[in-house]
């Protein structure tokens, strides 16, 4: 890892307070953010998703209160300081996999929210389910699969929570190249059928 | 008879049905009367809210947002304002944000009021649900008088707010507030005391806290459940630091405990709304915003009448929102259906949905 923003660094502190979250995401942890007050970003990568959110779980350290993502497209300048970006592209991914979707899961105790955040190669979004530690994610993974078209593995109902079941397949309207044509010739008439 | 017992039946509810105004479908597998699975499927009104936020200005965005939802229009708003606010380096002024307070404790009593008639009225308890709403009118016309509108108040506006209160104005909202107060305390006798509804409610849906926690439960529904989790107390937001709210608990965890938090929340309500009247701070209603708000990324919490209502707002530095997302408490509070259906007759199915106080507008966004 070459670059670094000056927020960003690629490990945890080690004098962090037993039981916080970043101690006890420590060993996963592949950089820190502390973007506002009562806030901690940590990157992580999807692999160890489930490892981190276990721990928080099994701490009793808050709850889950949103998961959600972001489309990096057109955005190089912000994710170049990002060192899970630039650990994607050491990787040798394709040009595809430069606009990576980045994946939000948002715990709160309290005043204090952590944001475990990674990064799923664009043409391959694939993550694993949350449901197995809190049955109550299925909700946002089922946003996940519709809105981003990521692949979320072992999710108990993949089916749509929000879009209509006619909805054009590979079409995803939070990403950002996402256009209104490519749904003009879904007719309301089929949406109701 | 193996066989039969092995073949699922499925009682479908929905997307229109009579025990709801809005639209969602449900399904629930059934074995004779009582419920062994629940499924729910939303989107019959979804409108795309958040990306159109991406493709409209920040401005623009408020009003946008304020129109999710018809019953806590302001707390959209007031969560979106404070993000915005946060991200711009704006300080709004303490009126305004005492203002903004005065109006989400209003915006409580009418959506608490409401769902107080909508829960009477899947119990059977018209006479209830005619009472309740006939007396929510008296917070609907103060709301009326004070912002011009009966829902959708407008009272945001990036960098404070758009209405004052004055010694005159305020003498009204009191004189209101004290026709309010004594009628919610014959509610709250009603709910606790009525035999033929505690039938209805008395250890109905029941939640341990536990459980609470492990469903994700927010805002009175968790709170009924003995659950600690209320924003204004958390992490006080506009002006609860100065004028704090005292966090409702119930340790029953079925139905009645959600009636009597929901209506002992009322009291604690009008109680912040006078002590903002007597002491309103003095000063300007709005601080001047940029245009173009700097790039960043920032969450906003507010406790909204039905829960936690959560907004992350990532700006890219320009005219326009990179991304807004939008959580809306009904999402969380569904689990509550899901979670606590199996096991309870059909015929309560309705009662339990209607004792979570759901949402779809909110959210299908």
């Amino acid at each position: 890892m070459t670059i670094q923003a000056t927020n960003v660094t690629s490990a945890a502190q080690p004098d962090a307070p037993k039981g916080s979250p970043m101690q006890l995401l420590a060993q996963w942890t592949k950089g820190i953010k502390t973007p506002e007050i009562n806030r901690l970003d940590i990157l992580i990568d999807a692999a160890d998703m489930l490892a981190c959110v276990k721990v928080l779980t099994d701490a009793h350290w808050g709850y889950l209160i949103a998961i959600t993502a972001l489309d990096t497209l057109g955005k190089p300048a912000t994710y170049a300081q990002d060192v899970r970006w630039k650990a994607l592209l050491d990787a040798g991914a394709t040009q595809a996999a430069s606009s990576p979707i980045e994946v939000l899961y948002f715990f709160a105790n309290g005043p204090q929210i952590v944001t475990l955040r990674m990064l799923l190669a664009r043409e391959a979004a694939t993550i694993s389910s949350l449901c197995g530690i809190i049955p109550s994610a299925n909700w946002y993974e089922r946003e996940l699969i519709e809105m981003f078209g990521i692949t979320v593995v072992n999710t108990p109902d993949p089916t749509h929570l929000f879009l209509p079941d006619n909805w054009p397949d590979n079409v995803y309207p939070l990403r950002k190249d996402f256009k209104i044509e490519q749904i003009s010739s879904t007719k309301i008439e089929d949406i109701h059928e | 008879m193996e066989n039969e017992k092995r073949e699922k039946f499925i009682v479908p509810i929905g997307p229109q049905h009579p025990a709801l105004k809005e639209p969602g479908h449900f399904e629930f597998t059934v074995d004779g009367e009582t419920v062994t699975g629940a499924t729910v499927r939303l989107g019959y009104v979804h409108r795309g809210i958040e990306k159109a936020t991406e493709d409209r200005n920040w401005t623009q965005n408020l009003y946008l947002l304020e129109r999710i939802c018809g019953i806590c229009s302001h707390s959209h708003a007031m969560a979106y304002s404070l993000g915005v606010e946060k991200l711009a380096g704006v300080t709004v002024p303490p009126r305004a944000q005492a203002i903004r307070q005065v109006v989400a404790e209003m915006e409580r009593i009418h959506s608490h009021l409401l769902w107080l008639g909508v829960a009477a009225h899947e119990a059977g308890f018209d006479t209830l649900f005619m009472f309740s709403w006939r007396d929510r009118e008296t917070i609907m016309d103060i709301l009326e008088g004070l912002t011009g509108n009966r829902v959708n108040y407008s009272v945001n506006v990036l960098g404070g707010v758009k209405v004052d209160i004055d010694a005159e104005r305020a003498d009204s909202i009191r004189k209101g507030l004290d026709l309010l107060e004594e009628r919610t305390r014959h509610y709250l006798k009603v709910v606790t005391t009525d035999e033929t509804f505690l039938r209805r409610t008395r250890g109905v849906g029941f939640t341990t806290t536990e459980q609470a926690e492990a469903l994700g439960l927010v805002g009175p529904t968790a709170r009924a459940a003995n659950v600690a989790r209320d924003v204004r107390v958390d992490v006080p937001y506009v002006a609860y630091a100065e004028f704090p709210v005292t966090m409702t608990l119930d340790t029953g965890g079925d139905l009645e405990a959600r009636f009597v938090v929901r209506i002992k929340e009322l009291f604690e309500s009008y109680r912040v709304i006078r002590l903002i009247l007597d002491k309103l701070p003095a000063g300007d209603l709005t601080m001047r915003m940029p245009r173009r708000i700097k790039e960043g990324e920032t969450v906003s919490r507010i406790e909204a009448p039905r829960g936690e209502l959560f907004y992350f707002i990532k700006s890219g530095g320009g005219e326009k929102p990179e991304r807004i997302k939008v959580r809306t408490p009904s999402i969380n509070n569904f689990a509550l259906v899901t979670g606590t259906a199996v096991g309870h007759q059909l015929a309560d199915m309705p009662m339990i949905l209607a004792g979570m106080d759901p949402c779809f507008s909110c959210n299908d966004r």
